[in-house]
């Protein structure tokens, strides 16, 4: 070959002739030679081509494989490649699979292809498929050679292509880096197995192996086993950690029912907590005398079951367990982390009243679109805070609200106080319809009350999976009927429209991620002539596809989306474009930016929500280009969904990293303080201004978990969101989707102990939006002046107030000394951005230094999604985190126990005793809040009298 | 010197005087054995390496294939010829800096052209001029094939006959004898459809025969279906085995009048 190079024969006519010579030894070396130069004459030998494969056919000539190699490569280079693999399969072991020429490399990928065909077309039920054992035989190959020469990703790539389990298993147990192996195999599972049933197949093969391997990752296991739905095997697990002598597997089980609660999977959490037996009961019960620890720990998760299950002191292995049975039960009902989420997002609170203060001013007040608007804006800014502060200083304002919007604002409530699990009945007592008396209040109210609750109880699974979306609570769901009964109508509406939520839920449900399974409900809907079910169809579609982007769904959406005679229909069809592909997000930009610009304003509408959706807390700027020009819209409707949109990409991104950012807000002020801007467009300003802000600007709009599963409450909630079209209340179930963005350590108790953790970035890169102060020029510009000296004097107001909820918080620290000063550090940061609110000055200050490269953060902390590539755990610190993941809920093993901690933001004992006492506020923030909770919260609802 | 070259000389000086002896079945036998042991060497194209022997083992494999395609004429074996000729040609076309040219050059590409010639394979035999040099055009062997594939086309078939006369090679009667017997068959096809029937005599001279023996002899073999009567060649009866077919143009005008005519009701 190598000579070969240096002088090349014109023609292969010599060759060609040598074939036909008698001697087989000549053909032989016809054949060998022709091999070896048939890339340069594969023209002139393609006309011989019946002699080579003669030659093939001969029973009786030894090197007919040489042959069939030479047919092959002939084959190949005709483009023929049907022909030219099935010639190959001919050359058997001649087929070198190893060689690095295109030849080889396209005719592999064909065999791969043929071979994956013929797999999962022998995997349908009632097909039979003969298998080419040749074909299997040189995929066998290629797949032991790929694990011999260390590139198993290859390897398990096409083992799972090709459904070669047993492969895909040898593939990864070969590998230098199981685990490493093992998860990447969980994403290409995840990503790019279309098929549920095989991915379960799939996936239950990879809880096998990890259970095989000496030091077995529990986490992996168990979140494969939720994906398969296999409670017993998760609850074995954890028992199992549970009861285990060391400390840190108990951390384990905790960290695994946290990432578990994360996915949201509410039957499923209730399975596994019912499957966790519990600890060898002893007939003599010494009930309430347990430890401090016990008794602390017992608030936390249901009473009366943690009460039965205290044992024994005697029994100190059982005693641990129950201990930790509780705990994790707790953990696993939602009840801990929506508790710590509300304790961080309630002390993290940056919310910016003068927004809201300005928008309060700027819109009419006989304009109730906006002035609900503004309300729901104020909600969504506060969601989980627990901050209505915004609510009892504008009474009067609000009072003026009528009918629906009475309701909203009611609702908006329930917003506010997302995850008060303990208050929300007490909160929303007032409102609630008074059994039997028919309540004194407005009809309105009522039902904005009930709603309330189904939003505070949300995604807390008391009842069944499907209860926890609508209502969440069989007590709400009986309000809501003992409602119906009631003569009222309106509040019966209300009430009705929950159940239907409810129906909404069950709906979605029996069609969410069943992918194909759903294909013919879906199908009838679509077929069907009333636009309203084929709407119906097409959500059905995107939740059943929800996050797999799949090929089919998208190409069927897309139909719709342009062919369709109905408005609602087309927009839906785009709009469902955003589920179908929020698992991967950079695709919606591009797959949508045509119908961007189509001539049917609902088909623009629907893109800007669908790029809204799947692109949410992202940033991406793709998205942000694509929605830029839709914000000035020639149609009022698609101004107002590109705003929204606009939002939700852009939540917790920082005017650092993308400018826009900035420039977006003040487009925003501008259009709410432009008088002569169209009331819908206004009111997508003001939501996006709230949504831009969310939850104290600690929330992102997350679908997706860490470990890359759908988060099922939220995928629901934003899908009943984006039907506000219909009734606007139904903007408050974008709360469903946010989560916090945060980074939250938890120690063995569940406490969150003090320390320190590296942002190896910028500080000003991920910091919150500066509050809008008054000397800012921008506001200086174009609020007029009064407003100016109103909104200072309401500032002024905040302060006072502010310092005056310290003094009592004081007050109520004071009694016990170490508490006070846990209480003074772990506020410390807040207080820190709380002054400058208080005091413009800090801001310019900040300027003239130079800016750090790194910035330090203190559990618990605020992490916004782009940031958590640059976290970094001290190296020096006490604590370690038993997962490395840079947000959500990370259990800590404390290398120094001996030492004593210092907790932040956590009670302080004598919480702890208003804890048992049974008001429940638990873990209420720091000592102030929880002062705050129990002194001030339950009483200001009253103010809300609506005098209609 | 390599003893595997000393080998194949001695195994190649045994088929020559088998060759010389005209002792044909020894040389097909001894002529295999050496086409084999030349896949030994690697000098050989297509590989061209450059073993210490390359010019020697070139030459060798050269005067093999060239005795080989004489041999093939000699007995009468077209395929052979075709074969072993290929195999030869790169030693003329791509090895030719590599050795001395061979004397036996000219006389086998005129050779091959004739064959072409021969088998009626007039577009290669054009594909393998246009290879050929001025030089080589020039040469005796290769003019003589040209001027034959001329008088050929031009149809001077007299020409091409008593060009048999002045061939410049002995291997070339084998050749001219088959085109002899292609050129008769040409006017005997031509005579067949222009006329019913000729006079022994006409047909005599018309198919070029020195004698009528030779006439009623070509007859014999290759156009049984003709007829001697009366001292006449009758070719009627090859007329009735190739009846012409009639075109239905009349059915065919009136289908498609019909079919526009509908056409244009229906639109």
């Amino acid at each position: 070959m190598a000579a070969a190079a240096t002088t090349m024969v014109s023609s292969a006519g010599g060759l060609l002739a040598m074939l036909n010579e008698s001697n087989p030894s000549l053909k032989l070396h016809a054949l060998s030679l022709l091999n070896a130069f048939v890339d340069h004459f594969w023209p002139e030998i393609s006309t011989s081509v019946p002699i080579i494969e003669s030659l093939y056919e001969d029973e009786e000539f030894d090197q007919r494989q040489l042959a069939a190699l030479l047919v092959s490569k002939v084959f190949y280079y005709l483009v023929e490649l049907n022909d030219s693999l099935s010639y190959a399969l001919g050359a058997g072991p001649l087929f070198d699979v190893s060689e690095e020429s295109d030849y080889v490399h396209t005719l592999l990928a064909k065999a791969i292809d043929e071979y994956a065909s013929l797999k999962s077309k022998a995997a349908e039920p009632n097909e039979a498929v003969k298998m080419d054992p040749r074909l299997e035989a040189i995929v066998e190959r290629m797949l032991d050679k790929c694990i011999l020469d260390g590139r198993y990703q290859q390897a398990i790539g096409m083992a799972i292509e090709c459904r070669r389990l047993d492969k895909l298993e040898e593939a990864i147990t070969r590998s230098d880096n199981i685990h490493a192996t093992l998860s990447y195999c969980i994403n290409i599972s995840h990503s790019y197995v279309n098929l549920r049933e095989y991915r379960q197949e799939v996936l239950r093969l990879l809880v096998k192996v990890y259970q095989k391997l000496p030091s077995p990752d529990y986490l992996s296991i168990c979140q494969c086993l939720m994906l398969l739905d296999e409670p017993e095997g998760v609850s074995s697990i954890l028992e199992k950690l549970l009861r285990s002598e060391n400390k840190d597997d108990a951390l384990l089980a905790f960290q695994i029912a946290f990432d578990l609660v994360e996915n949201e999977h509410q039957a499923f959490l209730l399975n596994v907590k019912n499957l966790l037996s519990g600890p060898k009961s002893h007939p003599s019960e010494s009930g309430q005398d347990g430890n401090g620890a016990a008794s602390e720990d017992v608030q936390m998760a249901d009473g009366t079951q943690a009460v039965n299950q205290i044992v024994q002191e005697a029994d100190p292995n059982e005693a641990t367990y129950a201990e930790r049975l509780t705990k994790i039960k707790g953990i696993l009902s939602g009840e801990t982390s929506i508790q710590l989420t509300l304790q961080f997002l309630y002390s993290h609170n940056k919310s910016d009243l003068l927004i809201l203060k300005t928008i309060k001013q700027s819109v009419e007040m006989r304009n109730s679109v906006c002035h609900s608007a503004t309300i729901y804006a104020n909600a969504i800014m506060h969601a989980g805070t627990t901050v209505d502060t915004f609510l009892r200083e504008n009474l009067d304002w609000l009072s003026r609200a009528t009918n629906w919007a009475k309701f909203s604002a009611t609702a908006g409530l329930g917003v506010i106080h997302r995850g008060h699990l303990q208050q929300g009945r007490s909160l929303m007592a007032p409102y609630l319809p008074q059994s039997g008396a028919g309540g004194g209040g407005s009809p309105y109210s009522e039902g904005g009350a009930l709603y309330a609750l189904g939003l505070i109880h949300a995604n807390h699974g008391e009842g069944l999976g499907l209860a926890a979306l609508g209502t969440a609570d069989e007590d709400v769901y009986d309000d809501i009927k003992n409602v119906l009964y009631t003569d009222s109508a309106v509040a019966g509406e209300a009430a009705g429209i929950s159940m239907g939520l409810l129906m909404v839920g069950t709906a979605t449900l029996t069609v969410y991620g069943r992918e194909e399974e759903a294909d013919t409900l879906i199908e009838q809907m679509t077929r069907d002539q009333d636009p309203i079910l084929r709407y119906g169809g097409m959500y059905a579609l995107a939740l059943a596809y929800s996050g797999t982007a799949n090929n089919k769904a998208i190409r069927q959406l897309l139909h719709f989306a342009v062919s369709d005679v109905n408005n609602d229909v087309r927009r839906t069809a785009v709009l469902a474009l955003g589920f179908v592909l929020y698992s991967d997000p950079e695709q919606t930009p591009r797959i949508v930016s045509l119908l961007s610009e189509s001539y049917n304003p609902h088909v623009r509408y629907g893109a800007a929500l669908a790029v809204g959706i799947s692109c949410a807390g992202t940033g991406l700027s793709e998205a942000i280009s694509l929605l830029e020009p839709l914000t000035s819209d020639v149609v009022d409707f698609v101004r107002q969904g590109a705003l929204i949109a606009m939002a939700m990409v852009m939540v917790q991104i920082s005017e650092a990293s993308d400018s826009r950012v900035g420039a977006f807000r003040r487009q925003l002020e501008k259009i709410i303080l432009d008088k002569h801007e169209d009331t819908m467009s206004k009111m997508g300003a003001i939501l996006a201004s709230g949504i831009l802000d969310a939850g104290g600007r600690n929330v992102t709009i997350k679908l997706l978990s860490r470990t890359k599963h759908d988060k099922i409450t939220a995928v629901v909630g934003l899908a009943v969101f984006s039907q506000f079209w219909y009734w606007y209340p139904l903007i408050y179930f974008i709360s469903l989707s946010f989560s916090p963005a945060a980074f939250i350590g938890l120690n063995y108790d569940l406490k969150i102990p003090r320390f320190e953790f590296l942002s190896h970035a910028k500080p000003s890169l991920f910091e919150y939006p500066r509050p809008t102060t008054v000397p800012t020029t921008t506001s200086a510009v174009k609020l007029p002046t009064a407003v100016l000296s109103i909104s200072a004097k309401a500032k002024a107001r905040a302060t006072k107030k502010e310092a005056d909820q310290k003094a009592i918080a004081e007050k109520s620290a004071g009694p016990e000394s170490s508490a006070g000063s846990n209480t003074g550090k772990g506020k410390s940061t807040s207080d820190k951005d709380g002054d400058s609110m208080q005091v413009d000055s800090p801001a310019p200050e900040k300027k003239a230094e130079p800016e750090p490269a790194f910035e330090i953060l203190t559990n618990p902390a605020r992490v916004v999604p782009s940031q958590e590539k640059v976290i970094k755990f001290l190296e020096e610190s006490r604590y370690v985190p038993i997962k490395l993941a840079p947000s959500g809920f990370v259990l800590v093993k404390d290398l120094r126990p001996t030492e004593p901690e210092v907790l932040s933001l956590t009670d302080a004992p004598s919480s702890t005793g208003s804890a048992t006492s049974g008001s429940a506020t638990g873990q209420q923030g720091s000592a102030s809040a929880a002062a705050m909770a129990v002194d001030e919260e339950p009483q200001p609802p009253q103010p809300f009298e609506y005098t209609s | 010197m390599d003893p595997k070259l000393t080998e194949v000389s001695q195994q190649f000086e045994r088929f020559k005087a088998a060759f010389i002896r005209n002792d044909f079945d020894t040389c097909e036998r001894l002529l295999s054995q050496l086409k084999v042991s030349l896949t030994q060497f690697r000098s050989l194209p297509p590989l061209f390496v450059d073993t210490p022997n390359a010019t020697h083992e070139l030459t060798l494999a050269r005067d093999i294939y060239e005795h080989a395609v004489v041999l093939s004429v000699k007995i009468e074996d077209q395929e052979a010829f075709e074969r072993d000729f290929f195999q030869l040609k790169p030693y003329y076309t791509d090895a030719r800096g590599r050795l001395p040219p061979s004397a036996q050059e000219y006389p086998i590409l005129g050779l091959n052209l004739l064959r072409l010639l021969v088998q009626n394979r007039i577009a290669e035999f054009h594909t393998e001029l246009e290879l050929l040099s001025a030089t080589a055009l020039e040469n005796l062997c290769i003019k003589h094939a040209v001027e034959l594939e001329q008088s050929f086309m031009e149809g001077a078939y007299n020409r091409v006959l008593s060009a048999r006369q002045t061939v410049p090679h002995e291997t070339y009667v084998y050749f001219m004898d088959l085109l002899a017997k292609t050129v008769r068959d040409e006017i005997a096809g031509c005579s067949e459809k222009a006329y019913d029937s000729l006079s022994i005599n006409d047909a005599r001279r018309i198919l070029l025969f020195p004698s009528d023996q030779e006439l009623f002899e070509y007859i014999k073999e290759d156009h049984p279906e003709w007829e001697i009567k009366n001292g006449y060649v009758i070719f009627q009866r090859a007329k009735e085995s190739a009846p012409c077919k009639e075109i239905p143009s009349l059915q065919l005008i009136n289908q498609t009048l019909s079919y526009a005519r509908e056409l244009e009701r229906i639109v």
